[in-house]
């Protein structure tokens, strides 16, 4: 399957620190904020260090899936690489082997530059990143794997570079499931990077596939199928390469989310027209059931903790987000302002929950505190926003707007600034979910 | 494991089609869901009067499949109910096309419905799977009420999925927000 070939962890990257000097602490804070300028970074093409031609354009390759990452944080402003002046294959890539005037003149103020070698299949990556006025390096890394592990590596020192800057590594080594809607409008799950590249299909039963949902440790992925006929939770295990049914087959189920410690999945199970929500063990045997009431009871979501649950109940009339103590089994009601709240995903940091809420006839993401109170609107305009997910950093939020005609997936800020496309199917592209951080 | 269960099924729904009819059902979806959808080749009693022309046709699910938009031709006997959004409670049109809908499976006391709850396109994917399946509830308790054996009636959600009417209207959400009646014929209990 495509997603053997790309998500199992066949080569164990080998990190080696080339400059281990801790530098955030310096410039912690004058990157963050609201309001923030984009800092100015170039990021070089890489030197062919090996012997062959660089017949698959790595050298470019790399320095664009890098720079991708780094203007998608917002922290970024990455130069544009018509203005560079030095040559790239020409010039060295430590720090006394080029001449810095030729970036501080463009007005980098850091810099990424590196090489690469390839042997065969086998690849050997080296990345730097330097300060330009101060004249030093702050972080070099040396990755090795496979040609097809490429985008990996470049994801993986992006996220380096923001660690260097914010004091905390970035989420783009990481992937997001989502559905998407193929040939004859049916939809599927898939599976791509964050930026959107290498996406591959998880599903391919040509029913009806909604809310993927990660397990803690990202090896696999729960989703509800119609592939038997009515909703069912299925997983699929991305290294085996194998889907199986979790629930009873008579079963009809809405959603499902695995708990932080991986032991429980919490879902919806639908009988008699009642909608409630249960945990299952790993086994997808009922341990518990959590809601006994003749509504509506969906969209479980786990607080970091693995107490609580917030969750959609329309118990007082219409939709509106909820919260259980596990331990007493009682929960209150969250959201006050509205007629419809729902989708909610609750932040890894645990102090915030994202949802959707219908504003003028329209949908969008808004954010409020776990403990109640302090909504905050992230969206606006036209279109409908929906289906929030957070970054595993608590940091970026993923959703699906159609503000463009489909929906497309986005990221932004939990601030709600920076909203940017990732995806571009031809498809409508709904219902992400954002991977725990990835080897 | 899945698969197995699924093609048992499945070939238990064509054996216990094949007893009853006497001739292979019409095409089947490749799923666990599959059961003949048309009457057709029913024999016996008043069914014999069914003919294809008036059938619900096949499940929603099925017709997407066939890259069909998945509607109920006007000459079905069973008529679609509608519904407000974020509603599950019965208007008063609804109500008599259920009695029309009653008086039919009545006269047609070996007819077995699936009824499918949907919705709009507006709000979030899983709570309108939890609001169609209410929908679906509500049309067959009110038909239980109405004197027709639970056991003939199942129901089944697809939320916002399986839109009849794609346009982002009032009057394309309106004809979304149903309930199908989708005959089923004889089916092994389960």
């Amino acid at each position: 399957m495509f997603v053997r070939a790309t998500l199992v962890i066949l080569t164990l990257l080998i990190t080696l620190s080339l400059s281990a000097r801790p530098f955030y602490s310096q410039v912690r804070g004058t990157i963050e904020g609201p309001g923030s300028q984009r800092y100015p970074i170039a990021v070089s093409p890489l030197r062919n260090l090996g012997t062959g031609d660089d017949k698959r354009g790595l050298s470019e390759s790399f320095a664009d899936a890098i720079g991708n990452d780094l203007n998608l944080s917002g922290w970024f402003g990455v130069l544009d690489r018509s203005a560079y002046i030095e040559r790239p294959q020409q010039s060295g890539i430590t720090l006394e082997s080029f001449d810095l005037k030729n970036w501080s003149t463009i007005g980098a103020e850091s810099l990424v530059k590196g090489g690469f070698s390839l042997q065969g299949d086998d690849l050997t990556v080296e990345l730097r990143l330097f300060d330009v006025y101060q004249a030093k390096q702050l972080v070099g890394k040396r990755y090795t794997g496979k040609v097809r592990d490429f985008r990996r590596i470049a994801h993986k020192f992006a996220d380096e570079i923001i660690l260097q800057f914010t004091g905390t590594p970035g989420v783009f080594n990481t992937r997001i499931a989502y559905v998407s809607t193929g040939a004859g409008g049916l939809k599927e799950i898939y599976i791509s990077h964050l930026d959107g590249s290498e996406r591959s299909q998880l599903t391919n039963n040509r029913t009806i596939n909604l809310s993927p949902s990660w397990s803690p440790d990202g090896r696999v992925v729960l989703y509800t199928s119609y592939k038997e006929g009515h909703p069912s939770l299925y997983l699929y295990d991305l290294a085996a390469g194998r889907e199986s049914r979790v629930t009873d087959r008579s079963d009809s189920n809405i959603g499902g989310k695995w708990s932080p410690d991986g032991q429980f999945i919490a879902v919806s199970l639908e009988r008699g027209g009642n909608t409630d929500i249960y945990l299952l063990d790993r086994s997808g045997k009922v341990v518990r059931r959590l809601t006994e009431d003749p509504g509506i009871n969906v969209s479980p979501t786990w607080s970091p903790d693995g107490n609580r649950l917030a969750f959609v109940s329309d118990r007082s009339g219409n939709p509106q987000i909820y919260i259980m103590e596990l331990a007493t089994g009682k929960a209150r009601r969250l959201t006050y302002s509205g007629g419809y709240n729902t989708s909610p995903d609750w932040s890894s940091k645990g102090d915030r929950i994202a949802y959707t809420a219908r504003v003028a006839g329209r949908f969008q993401i808004f954010t409020l505190s776990a403990q109640g109170g302090d909504p905050q609107q992230l969206t606006s305009g036209s279109g409908d926003n929906e289906d929030p997910s957070w970054a595993p950093d608590g940091r970026f939020i993923v959703f699906a707007s159609n503000r463009s005609g489909r929906y497309h997936l986005y990221m932004m800020r939990d601030t709600g600034e920076n909203q940017q496309r990732l995806t571009a199917s031809g498809g409508d592209d709904t219902n992400p979910s954002w991977s725990p951080p990835l080897e | 494991m899945a698969d197995r269960l699924s093609v048992l099924r499945n070939l238990t729904a064509f054996f216990a089609f094949l007893l009853l009819t006497g001739c292979p059902p019409p095409a089947t979806t490749q799923s666990g869901s599959a059961s003949p959808a048309s009457p057709s080749g029913q024999t016996g009693g008043k069914e014999q009067s069914t003919t294809r022309e008036s059938t619900t046709g096949p499940s929603s699910l099925e017709q997407a499949q066939q890259g069909k938009v998945p509607s109920t031709p006007a000459s079905s006997p069973l008529k679609e109910i509608y519904f407000d959004f974020d509603r599950y409670d019965l208007r008063a049109d609804a109500r008599a096309s259920l009695k029309a809908n009653a008086d039919w499976l009545k006269a047609n006391p070996s007819v077995r419905v699936e009824i499918e709850g949907h919705c709009d396109e507006r709000g979030t994917n899983e709570y309108n799977l939890a609001l169609g399946a209410k929908r679906a509830q509500a049309a067959k308790a009110y038909l239980v009420t109405l004197g027709i054996a639970a056991e003939r009636l199942s129901t089944i959600s697809y939320g916002e999925e399986l839109p009849v009417c794609k346009e982002h209207t009032d009057e394309c959400w309106q004809k979304n927000r149903r309930d199908r009646f989708v005959i089923t014929t004889a089916r092994p209990a389960s």
